[in-house]
């Protein structure tokens, strides 16, 4: 990538939909979502050089550290705790595809994909696609996600092992589309 | 279940980050030594790279893009100015750091509790399928005709999972190994090699074969040691059919 400011600029319109999305809908908050994502791209430009070899695709390291770093505030602001009571107050966990802000579907970059992975997992059997919600998108434990569904924490982890094995299988052959 | 297997059954866990965060630390030590599990798990994140974009794209704020790339160049910036001092707070930390070694011993002992707590949770999920175990299963081994120990197979139907013990059985011969195998209705599924020792049982933890045919049986048998064959070469063991 080179460090040049038109590029860069170009760079984060293009990731910066698909990482608000995703730590949107992980935090439930658009501006601590923005300030995670601004982390992302810090921790990207700083990382920039780890990125030599050919395997890994831009974006999903991108989407990888926004995951892991939305994880990381759910855990250490105990917020999940509150998300927990609050999703149990009202019955439902919140929805895994929140819409902050409208946008262009169409005109989108990346859309195509967004459908290819959407259409994956809807393709699962709907209890593994439930667990994928909760532990991939909602960053919950096996525990937790035991005592929400009310199943053995055996059955947790073999419904997330069983999707993420067909979602690798349905995934293979996306080619990275940014930069 | 030997301790590697919880390693092996927790990737995807791992990867997913839904491992409790004690588990999560004890995942990531053991991933600075094991290179199979280490690869695997790289592996894993590579193919569901994507998946992430399984959610909504949200429109950024007006003039977040240009706001991002500033605080970038700015971060960069500053960066060049802070080297020199970088260099001192780095001879600062090195002082600092001679105090801490002897905090290390207490860490370390952590570590061990640790990895400790964690087999402990990996012994009683796997004491979990034989509670909860639908159907258990008992056949006699057979060895040259004679009746050599037997093999239990627990099968818990809600984690689909199965404990299989084998015992009685003496170490395989030079150049042989046990192979476990799951018999489905399209085939013969190859599973683990059974490590067998007339001291003590072998206890294996085993998911269901990732395959689209329903598991109808299990049998054991013996194979050479270098053997990769999907399908049994050696003699057969011991069989169960539901």
């Amino acid at each position: 990538m080179a460090r040049d400011e038109q590029a860069l600029v170009e760079l984060i319109e293009q990731a910066s939909p698909w990482l608000l999305g995703l730590t949107t809908s992980m935090l439930t908050d658009q501006d601590e979502a923005e300030e995670v994502v601004l982390e992302v791209f810090a921790t990207a430009w700083d990382r920039v050089g780890a990125l030599g070899d050919e395997h890994d695709a831009l974006l999903p390291w991108l989407l990888r550290i926004a995951r892991n770093r939305a994880i990381d505030r759910l855990r250490r602001r105990r917020r999940w705790r509150l998300k927990l009571a609050r999703a149990e107050a009202y019955g439902e966990l919140p929805p895994d595809r929140v819409r902050a802000t409208e946008v262009d579907e169409a005109a989108q970059p990346g859309w195509h994909v967004h459908q290819s992975v959407h259409g994956a997992l809807e393709r699962l059997p709907v209890e593994q696609r439930e667990v994928v919600q909760l532990a991939y998108f909602q960053g919950l434990t096996h525990s937790e996600i035991a005592r929400r569904l009310g199943i053995p924490m055996g059955t947790v982890k073999t419904r997330l092992r069983l999707a993420l094995d067909k979602l690798r299988v349905s995934l293979a052959g996306i080619k990275d589309w940014i930069g | 279940m030997n301790p590697h297997d919880w390693y092996v059954e927790n990737r995807a866990g791992f990867v997913a980050r839904s491992l409790e965060p004690r588990e999560e630390r004890t995942f990531r030590d053991h991933l600075v030594r094991c290179d199979e599990c280490s690869r695997e798990v790289a592996r894993l994140e590579r193919d569901l790279g994507w998946l992430p974009m399984g959610v909504l794209p949200v429109a950024p704020a007006p003039g977040f893009s240009r706001r991002a790339a500033a605080h970038l160049l700015d971060r960069t910036r500053r960066w060049r100015r802070a080297v020199p001092l970088a260099a001192a707070a780095v001879l600062a930390l090195a002082a600092g750091g001679l105090a801490l070694a002897e905090h290390r011993q207490g860490r370390d002992l952590l570590a061990v509790l640790e990895q400790q707590e964690t087999r402990l949770d990996a012994l009683e999920d796997t004491l979990s399928v034989l509670r909860q175990a639908n159907t258990v299963l008992q056949t006699q081994i057979s060895m040259n005709g004679h009746s050599q120990g037997g093999m239990l197979i627990f099968q818990d139907a809600s984690s689909h999972r199965w404990v299989v013990i084998v015992h009685g059985l003496p170490p395989a011969p030079a150049g042989s190994k046990y192979q476990f195998w799951f018999i489905t209705e399209t085939g013969m599924v190859r599973s683990v090699e059974v490590d067998a020792t007339m001291k003590r049982p072998a206890f294996m933890t085993l998911p269901m074969p990732g395959v689209p045919a329903p598991v109808t049986g299990a049998a054991l048998t013996m194979e050479p040691a270098v053997s990769r064959s999907d399908e049994p070469k050696g003699p057969m063991l011991a069989h169960v059919v539901f």
